[in-house]
């Protein structure tokens, strides 16, 4: 039992933290490449040099407290599907993971379908499609390869509520390569998952430490707000809730090259665990905070906007509740 | 990281396992898992089979008589025993005087008490509670005057858990109301045989008298029988809250609870299929169940970083809240999991109970009783308070 960073995973950390506080904006993509980071995400067999559950955790969750809004996790997925279907996609480019789609909560294939190589129908909330080198795209059984621009593909951008840039995607008769089943990216998918769940996790922990020292410092009534027991509690329960989700992230970190069934139980649990948690920070640090926490222009307001997508993202908390519940494995 | 335990610590639960199955008695374990009250023979039964294993005090150096298991043991040990609804080791003598004795008494208290905690000579109850100081426990009033080789107690302790059967009672007395309240109390060591100790029981939610009442009324306690300094009685009474929560997770428990709801749930018939299959009842069970697997990983994570060394802070406040939130959900679960089968009276006696319903009468019983879970030991209150205490300093 040790949950310590190894020495690798802790240079890569530093290395992180440094690169994060330096570069912003459109510098920082290139930044994060040229350190590496995106390789990290990938096994040596597609291409990296990690992939480990240990080193996509730690990653996210960096991206999460620095409050990174970059389509980091779908070309992490895209990428290793990619490369797992022997395309792998050129360094440093961007891959858009095209699942959502528009009238269904998370079910595939319901706006989409493929005949012979060709996929019609839409997609939508696919970040980064913009700048996407490739995009990958799910329908109801299998992932797809699709080039920007192709033929019959229409695309309208628009800001995600996490900070992003998304798109709707159309698609009419546009050619398409078959990667290969779903069920066969169910190792890439649970990353996509361990990624998402990092994320938030970051987000939870910035969340909170700001609602901390928030309650340290204004005062009412003459007091530091930390000092009213109303406040003072809700905070403790926080902390402890902090706590199940960083749990929950562990665990699926260190089930991640499991068996499938064992590692599906701990991605459900984790992705609700989560969930629940990222909900509950988004309501509480609002509220704990008064009037402040309701304008745009203060920190909190971009952290509460990217834990609601955390939790949207690949099935929330009660979509896979509801597949833990039934011994359901995490896909399909 | 690493997330399996190393091969020894499998071999510990191999052990732990295969004497489980050797040395405890199914009738036995049947009535732990009832919750139905031990009797005291049972109890001291049980520890002397693990006394004559040297595993009666896990948490004990080696010097002292005891195991000298790494937190990691103990953890393996208490989810293994509470598996396999084994008794749980009474924990006045071995989890909390015993380390207080170890760490601020004398030479002679150490060398008379502590092998007769393990022998099973002495059965210890804990004085700390009053009627006037619950939560607040620093305005205890219970007091012991020096008289000479002697000191004369008078007052009244309360929720003093299983002391019907005890002989030793160690206590927290007021010997000084002057300066801060922590500072005039002492830790004392009382016979309970000693005249002036009355002990009346108090009968719970459950129809059970687990807890008692103990008044004193001139008590001669001999001054040896004082614990470390007059008056710094409060350091070593703080000393002995954090053993007694090295346990306070209770994920042992937790896992035997989840695992009797399923079950239940399984076994109950509702709409015509299994209650397990029921969308909402599943989901409820599927969430408390995700709970503790994340709880689970929290207090491996806090036993290894103390195994590292850290020492224990907030944590064990926000797993006594996790753990006992989990335990009571769970709880709850299994007597709803009954529904209009679990109305009857789940008390002891002759007045009679439905047939084939032992299981069900447990059911109200443990949920019951376990409403203490969130109270003693310092209500979940109080530790949101102290892990708030530490969060606002920042």
């Amino acid at each position: 039992m040790d949950f310590q960073l190894s020495d690798d995973h802790r240079m890569l950390q530093d290395s992180l933290r440094g690169i994060l506080t330096r570069h912003s904006g459109g510098a920082l993509w290139p930044a994060l490449v040229e350190a590496g980071v995106p390789a990290a995400l990938l096994t040596e067999d597609e291409g990296g040099f990690d992939g480990s559950g240990a080193a996509v955790a730690l990653i996210f969750e960096e991206m999460g407290r620095a409050g990174v809004a970059l389509p980091l996790a779908g070309t992490m997925i895209g990428a290793a599907a990619m490369a797992q279907a022997g395309q792998p996609a050129e360094d440093g480019a961007i891959v858009a993971f095209a699942d959502a789609e528009p009238g269904t909560r998370y079910d595939r294939g319901v706006a989409i379908r493929a005949l012979g190589d060709r996929l019609t129908g839409r997609k939508t909330m696919v970040a980064g499609a913009e700048d996407a080198a490739a995009i990958v795209v799910t329908t109801a059984d299998a992932l797809w390869l699709v080039r920007p621009g192709a033929e019959g593909m229409s695309l309208r951008g628009y800001p995600l509520i996490d900070g992003q840039r998304g798109a709707d995607l159309g698609f009419d008769a546009t050619p398409a390569m078959r990667l290969g089943s779903l069920a066969d990216f169910d190792g890439p998918m649970a990353r996509g998952v361990l990624a998402h769940a990092a994320l938030a996790l970051g987000t939870i922990t910035a969340a909170v430490n700001l609602t901390l020292d928030y309650l340290r410092t204004r005062k009412q009534f003459g007091q530091p707000l930390v000092s009213f027991q109303a406040l003072a509690h809700r905070a403790a329960d926080l902390a402890v809730e902090v706590e199940q989700a960083r749990s929950a992230v562990i665990n699926l970190a260190g089930h991640l090259d499991d068996d499938a069934p064992l590692r599906d139980r701990h991605l459900q649990a984790c992705k609700v665990t989560v969930g629940r948690v990222a909900r509950i920070v988004a309501e509480e640090t609002v509220q704990m905070h008064g009037g402040i926490g309701m304008t745009e222009e203060y920190a909190l307001a971009a952290m509460v906007r990217r834990l609601l997508a955390a939790d949207a993202a690949m099935g929330d908390a009660d979509w896979h509740l509801e597949r833990f519940a039934r011994g359901e494995p995490a896909w399909a | 990281m690493d997330m399996r335990f190393t091969p020894g610590e499998q071999a510990f639960r191999d052990q732990v396992r295969a004497f489980l199955q050797a040395e405890l008695d199914a009738d036995l374990a049947r009535k732990v898992r009832l919750h139905q009250p031990l009797t005291k023979a049972e109890m001291e039964g049980w520890h002397a089979k693990l006394s004559a294993q040297g595993w009666l005090a896990g948490n004990w150096p080696r010097e002292f008589g005891g195991a000298g298991w790494t937190a990691i043991e103990r953890h393996i040990f208490e989810e293994e025993s509470a598996r396999a609804h084994a008794p749980r080791i009474v924990p006045f003598g071995i989890a909390m005087l015993g380390p207080v004795l170890q760490k601020f008494g004398s030479k002679e208290q150490q060398d008379h008490w502590l092998p007769r905690i393990l022998n099973g000579d002495d059965w210890w109850c804990q004085g700390y509670s009053e009627p006037g100081a619950g939560s607040d426990l620093a305005g205890l009033r219970c007091r012991a005057e020096r008289q000479g080789d002697h000191y004369v107690v008078n007052g009244q302790k309360t929720w003093t858990t299983l002391g019907q059967h005890a002989n030793m009672i160690f206590c927290l007395v007021r010997t000084s109301t002057e300066g801060k309240k922590q500072e005039g109390i002492s830790f004392l060591l009382i016979d309970m045989t000693t005249p002036g100790v009355t002990v009346r029981p108090i009968v719970l939610l459950d129809g059970t008298a687990e807890v008692n009442e103990v008044f004193f009324d001139d008590v001669k306690v001999p001054t040896e029988n004082l614990v470390g300094e007059e008056n710094q009685g409060w350091t070593y009474a703080k000393y002995l809250l954090t053993h007694e929560r090295t346990n306070i997770a209770g994920v042992g428990f937790a896992t035997a609870a989840l695992e009797n709801l399923k079950r239940v749930a399984q076994a109950q018939v509702h709409r015509g299929r299994p209650l397990a299959d029921d969308p909402l009842f599943a989901a409820e069970m599927a969430s408390v169940e995700i709970e503790l697997m994340a709880m689970s990983t929290t207090n491996l994570r806090m036993l290894s970083a103390a195994a590292q060394g850290q020492a224990p802070g907030i944590e064990s406040s926000m797993l006594k809240i996790k753990g006992t939130q989990i335990r009571q959900r769970l709880d709850a679960l299994t007597r709803r999991a009954y529904g209009g089968w679990a109305l009857a009276l789940p008390a002891t006696g002759n007045e009679g109970q439905p047939e084939g319903a032992d299981e069900v009468l447990s059911a109200s019983a443990t949920w019951l009783n376990n409403r203490k879970l969130s109270i003693y030991g310092g209500s979940n209150e109080i530790q949101r308070s102290i892990i708030a205490g530490a969060l606002a300093k920042g």
